[in-house]
């Protein structure tokens, strides 16, 4: 396969798995980025080594680099609002590697779910806060890495329309400008690659299982007997369907690779099931205003088909709302008689509880409503009682510190904490007062 | 027959049949004018593999071949009629985009008339977007679109008794996360002041603020309440960083 003449568009002498998606539009993008760089209208935001690349494959063949240290995370509304644990396993296995990052409040959602649910914006204004947030990660130096499998969709697509639409370009522009968002000498900020986590957890899967080998294999766990199901995100490869890792381990090209590559690092079982490409039911509004929908189709489609084909101990996900649709919507199936109980989590929580992460204290797993505890028997994690009772324990003690207003106290209990970080850093030594929810009314409790 | 001959099998609505013709046409002519049209509709072979695996069709009465098929016939009576409900059952998942042997996105066509529908402000949209009013206040005042006090249990009784649990201590639990993530109980992230502002300046220059006015004029104004205030607060700041 040739080379084309931008230096972010690159592909391999050899196919590495059959590619039937040649001469990509999609792939094109990165010629007229490259263009637009020479003619002085954007400012492409490099990955350099200091990011300490890994080379994967897309879809059409093309080298994507996936960026694994210095990183701004840009997080996920849902993952740290409802899954907290989510995020905490990246930061986790990111600090067990040493890598440097940053995680700061100068960012907002992408505001994308709302898009799609509602339809209460434009490419315009999505345009407009995807920059914002790259710029910031620009001015930090901090390359950044994406959680939300929406966010990531939105902005792959964002992008393409911007590249290829002068009249967008010129549309978000003055509004970047007023902003203070473009560069010195008045570019867009636009990143070399879109980066999602998953594609990290991919670029690092053998760091991840030396980790495995090395620290929970150690405390008896073993997750080979594991049997696992993988249900990849639409947002991160059908959206944009040509940016996303394939890999010849896995189905040999002809199938997503993040979180199958891991799992199978990992050395647990990755067993197929005839609804793999299907969606969860997520929808966006759906999840929240048609809940008939959104819970008849993770169950009849997916967890049902998955209790019946293959029997699963666990189902991985890449995405918020996917994770939150299969692992809420097991319950109410008692009433019909379809009862399909699976532990569910993203890939990074597994890989997470694999290397010896506290299932509670760093995954999280008390917000979680599926069935995890066989699975983490099955693991070999049989004191998860006791280690649930330590974090219930912790909640409890932290609670009443805080009833008696002895904060000196709290934070003294929380430099026990191995990784805490109560203030992260950030790119200006942020202050709490300065924040926009600090008069918000809290929603009934 | 009420609906149309070549398979729209729903009714046009009496809404539909009662709005002028030129403003059928407007809509439309809306529609197909967005900048992302001609790079969302080539062409249709009605193969059908759209709606085969779209998983709105097995649930609710929606094909995005018909969206295709109403669009490449310039159907202007169907594809007004559209905008009312039948847009609102995509799921937004793209497997009809990935699917397409012509590369068409059925998704893509529903999102510029979701928008339209919107800035148009149909009744039956403003009805639809309803319960959706909780998102909007949280995205449009601090940027983050969900967080840990929306989960309430009474919202969401069909995800279990676990949920109730869950909610109970939900400060400390959030404090106890040793990981600056997901702290804040009120948004996703303590999003910075100065963030928010920025976003607020984002609203009103592409017109999401006036989109909303038309759509819910009661959220509209709890949303520049709050924003107004936040914008106030800034500027004491500024004020007395000076």
């Amino acid at each position: 396969m040739g080379h084309g003449k931008s230096p972010y568009l690159r592909y391999p002498e050899k196919e590495p798995f059959p590619i039937l998606n040649k001469n990509s539009h999609y792939d094109h993008l990165f010629e007229e980025m490259y263009e637009l760089e020479e003619k002085g209208e954007i400012l492409v935001f490099r990955i350099t080594e200091e990011n300490k690349p890994v080379e994967v494959f897309t879809r059409t063949g093309r080298i994507k680099l996936i960026p694994t240290n210095k990183l701004w995370h840009h997080k996920s509304c849902g993952q740290c609002g409802n899954i907290p644990g989510y995020p905490a396993s990246i930061f986790w296995l990111m600090n067990k590697f040493g890598y440097d990052y940053l995680n700061e409040p100068h960012q907002t959602s992408c505001t994308a779910w709302n898009y799609h649910g509602s339809g209460t914006s434009n490419p315009v204004a999505l345009a407009a806060v995807w920059l914002r947030n790259m710029h910031q990660a620009w001015k930090t130096g901090y390359y950044p890495l994406i959680h939300c499998g929406t966010s990531f969709g939105s902005y792959k697509e964002t992008r393409e329309q911007l590249i290829f639409n002068k009249e967008l370009r010129e549309a978000v522009k003055p509004i970047l400008k007023k902003l203070g968002r473009l560069t010195e000498d008045g570019r867009i900020v636009i990143p070399q690659e879109i980066v999602h986590y998953s594609e990290w957890v991919h670029a690092v899967r053998f760091k991840i299982k030396e980790l495995y080998e090395k620290e929970g294999k150690p405390k008896g766990i073993d997750v080979s007997n594991v049997r696992v199901a993988i249900h990849n995100a639409c947002h991160t490869y059908k959206m944009i369907a040509d940016d996303y890792p394939y890999d010849p381990e896995v189905y040999n090209g002809q199938r997503p690779a993040a979180s199958t590559a891991v799992i199978k690092a990992l050395g647990a079982q990755v067993v197929d099931y005839s609804t793999w490409y299907d969606c969860c039911g997520f929808g966006f509004r759906h999840i929240l205003t048609e809940r008939e929908f959104t819970r008849s189709f993770a169950i009849q489609r997916k967890l049902k088909v998955i209790a019946e084909e293959i029997r699963a101990d666990v189902l991985i996900t890449h995405d918020t709302g996917c994770t939150t649709t299969f692992e809420k919507n097991q319950w109410i199936g008692k009433a019909h008689g379809m009862y399909h109980p699976i532990a569910v989590m993203s890939d990074v929580m597994f890989a997470a509880l694999a290397c010896g992460a506290h299932p509670f204290k760093v995954v999280q797993l008390y917000w979680n409503c599926s069935n995890y505890e066989p699975l983490l028997e099955k693991m070999g994690i049989t004191n998860w009682r006791e280690l649930k009772k330590e974090w219930e324990d912790t909640v409890k003690y932290i609670s009443e510190l805080e009833k008696q207003g002895k904060y000196d106290e709290l934070m003294e209990f929380f430099k026990e904490y191995d990784l805490y970080e109560p203030y992260s850093r950030t790119s200006d030594g942020f202050k709490r007062r300065k924040s926009a929810t600090a008069d918000m009314p809290l929603f009934k409790s | 027959m009420d609906g149309h001959p070549y398979g729209y099998n729903i009714p046009i609505s009496e809404k539909t049949k009662e709005v002028p013709w030129e403003e059928k046409v407007r809509i439309f002519e809306e529609i197909k004018s967005d900048f992302r049209f001609k790079e969302y509709l080539f062409g249709c072979l009605n193969c059908g593999v759209c709606t085969a695996s779209c998983p709105s069709n097995r649930f609710f009465d929606y094909s995005p071949r018909e969206i295709v098929q109403r669009f490449l016939e310039e159907d202007v009576e169907v594809i007004y009629d559209m905008l009312h409900e039948y847009i609102w059952a995509c799921s937004q998942c793209f497997t009809c985009w990935i699917r397409c042997p012509f590369v068409n996105n059925p998704g893509g066509l529903v999102i510029i008339m979701r928008e339209v529908a919107v800035r148009n402000a149909f009744e039956a949209t403003k009805d639809l977007l309803k319960p959706y009013g909780r998102v909007l206040l949280k995205v449009m005042t601090t940027g983050n679109q969900l967080s840990a006090d929306m989960l309430q249990p009474d919202f969401f009784p069909d995800w279990g008794p676990k949920m109730q649990d869950n909610m109970e201590n939900l400060r400390a639990k959030r404090m106890a996360i040793p990981f600056d993530v997901g702290k804040s109980v009120k948004t996703a992230w303590e999003v910075s002041l100065e963030t928010a502002i920025e976003m607020y300046t984002i609203w009103r220059e592409t017109g999401i603020f006036e989109m909303l006015e038309k759509l819910d004029p009661n959220l509209y104004n709890v949303i520049m309440d709050i924003v107004e205030e936040n914008e106030e607060r800034w500027e004491e700041l500024m004020e007395e960083e000076e």
